[in-house]
């Protein structure tokens, strides 16, 4: 029989990263994709934001095939979350929901079609920032872990450590007043908001410490000079990732 | 799971071979057991909340478009405010936080399958945590028009994972009572079209490229809503009511099965003059 010209391509390709999660559909052919997925989190403060800038930017000189998506972007979902946050409607679930379903729309029609047509997609925040803040919330972990196991495994996952008095002390300065949902203040733990805030972060670095071993993270010191961090950084990419397969085409005729 | 087994899954669903996982069943969410939070809740229980709060009663009325629904909360909350019972009701986009936003993103309809399931989620547990929770603490009756049922059923016809949805509506409260007024699919498809001159859209199931024919979608997809629906009616004991009877037939059961909840005698009732056209 003759081999299909195109299949056989297909087989020569590196192996495609699967996602170990299940989807929430029916099991397709597409579960793996050959994208890669490149994530940071961290709290408020540990510079995983800097960071992931200058990862893209070193990336985009390059002319690696990227696409860049930030944690509650979603147009879709705006409306309501401002809303939601200007009236103080949101309850630990709710407020959970609504970024699910802001994550599910950029899942959907960006993450997901981009790690299936061959892309690098970067992630500032993940589901892991949900799994720390609204467990800090006091949402059961069971129920959260469900609630997003429609997302892909990333390929890495950065988490910026710094300590709670830096982190703190960095957000505090930049910032005249703390919004009442980003301080924690619906927790109810301190009528002070830089206090509440306090007290709300270090519970979230708790959340964020409890999955470095279950969910695989590299951890990156968050104090160190940001330059030196950055080389860190590129060094683990470079080298758990194939980047050749995302350089531009006339790069990987050579 | 023994190894081998384990791959031949995996095989499978390398393969594209439409396995539903094995324990998926249809209907699956946990039936209630002796541990206090199952008794009140599908799984998790509410955060910060005391079940023991709850002295009012929650009653659902579930069934497809056009089976009557509306007609019975209209007529069922007259009756049990003649009685001197205080009576909330609650239905599908009608919270506060996201209610007017899922009516934007079906009328534009550009919106995937989960983010419109994690936007109705959201809708349900707002109005579960600041209406309906807070209506049960008082005392009052809660009348909801639709439950999670509907929910799951319209995601799962959609292929999206039953445990999954379990899983989202675990910290739902299990309702007192929860009554299914069943239709045939050819009639709600008529006193639907009967209501507007029109079927929509979304009732009809459009998006699942279904048929073309919007007679045939709508029958379709009625049909694969009904078939959860009976699974669901036989894992959560729901009072099964044939809404193809006259409203006041319906009407006098609801009302004899509420009044035994309610530990009342089910009195006589006829509609006042406001709602006596719905009396057919």
């Amino acid at each position: 029989m003759m081999e299909n010209p195109e299949s056989s391509a297909k087989q020569t390709r590196p192996e495609a990263v699967k996602s170990t999660l299940p989807q929430p559909g029916r099991p397709v052919p597409n579960r793996a994709y050959p994208g890669a997925l490149i994530v940071v989190e961290g709290t408020d403060g540990s510079g995983k934001s800097t960071q992931l800038y200058l990862l893209k930017r070193w990336l985009e000189i390059g002319g690696y095939r990227l696409h860049f998506t930030e944690w509650n972007s979603s147009p879709l979902v705006k409306s309501a979350t401002r809303r939601g946050k200007q009236r103080r409607l949101l309850t630990p679930s709710t407020f959970s929901l609504l970024h699910a379903a802001d994550f599910a729309d950029r899942c959907e029609r960006q993450i997901m079609p981009l790690l299936q047509g061959d892309y690098l997609v970067l992630a500032d925040r993940y589901i892991y920032t949900a799994f720390a803040r609204d467990g800090a919330r006091g949402c059961p972990e069971k129920w959260l872990r469900n609630l997003y196991r429609f997302a892909p495994v990333p390929d890495i996952t950065f988490y910026f450590r710094a300590p709670l008095d830096v982190a703190v002390q960095r957000i505090l300065s930049g910032r005249p007043k703390l919004k009442y949902y980003e301080a924690g203040m619906d927790l109810g733990l301190s009528y002070d908001r830089p206090e509440s805030f306090r007290l709300f972060q270090a519970r979230i670095m708790d959340g964020y410490d409890k999955m470095v071993e279950s969910d695989n993270f590299v951890v990156l010191d968050g104090t160190l000079p940001v330059n030196r961090l950055q080389r860190q950084m590129r060094e683990i990419v470079a080298s758990k990732i194939d980047l050749k397969r995302f350089a531009p085409r006339a790069a990987e005729a050579e | 799971m023994p190894e081998t087994e384990k791959e031949k899954l995996q095989d499978k669903e390398r393969a594209g071979a439409a396995v539903e996982h094995p324990e998926q069943v249809p209907g699956r969410l946990p039936v209630p057991s002796d541990d206090e939070s199952s008794r009140n809740f599908f799984g998790e229980p509410l955060v910060g909340f005391d079940p023991h709060e709850i002295t009012g009663t929650l009653i659902v009325i579930e069934g497809m478009d056009g089976s009557g629904r509306s007609t019975q909360i209209s007529l069922l909350q007259e009756w049990l405010e003649s009685e001197g019972f205080a009576v909330q009701t609650s239905g599908l986009r009608r919270s506060t936080l996201v209610g007017r936003d899922i009516d934007e993103l079906l009328a534009k309809n550009a919106v995937t399958r989960l983010t419109l399931a994690l936007m109705y989620c959201t809708d349900f547990f707002d109005q579960l945590e600041h209406r309906i929770v807070p209506a049960l603490k008082s005392g009052t009756i809660v009348l909801a028009d639709r439950y999670i049922f509907t929910l799951i059923a319209r995601s799962v016809v959609r292929g999206i994972n039953r445990d999954y949805l379990s899983g989202l509506y675990a910290m739902a409260l299990r309702p007192h009572l929860t009554f299914w007024l069943n239709v045939r699919p050819e009639t709600a498809f008529g006193r639907e079209f009967r209501k507007a001159q029109a079927i929509s859209y979304w009732e009809a199931g459009r998006d699942m490229s279904l048929s073309h024919d919007l007679y045939w979608s709508f029958i379709r997809y009625q049909t694969m809503i009904k078939r959860e629906f009976e699974a669901f009616a036989k894992r959560h004991d729901f009072l099964e009511l044939d809404g193809e009877a006259p409203v006041s037939t319906v009407n006098k059961l609801l009302r004899q099965r509420i009044a035994e909840q309610l530990g009342i005698r089910a009195t006589k009732y006829t509609p006042s003059s406001a709602l006596a056209h719905l009396w057919r």
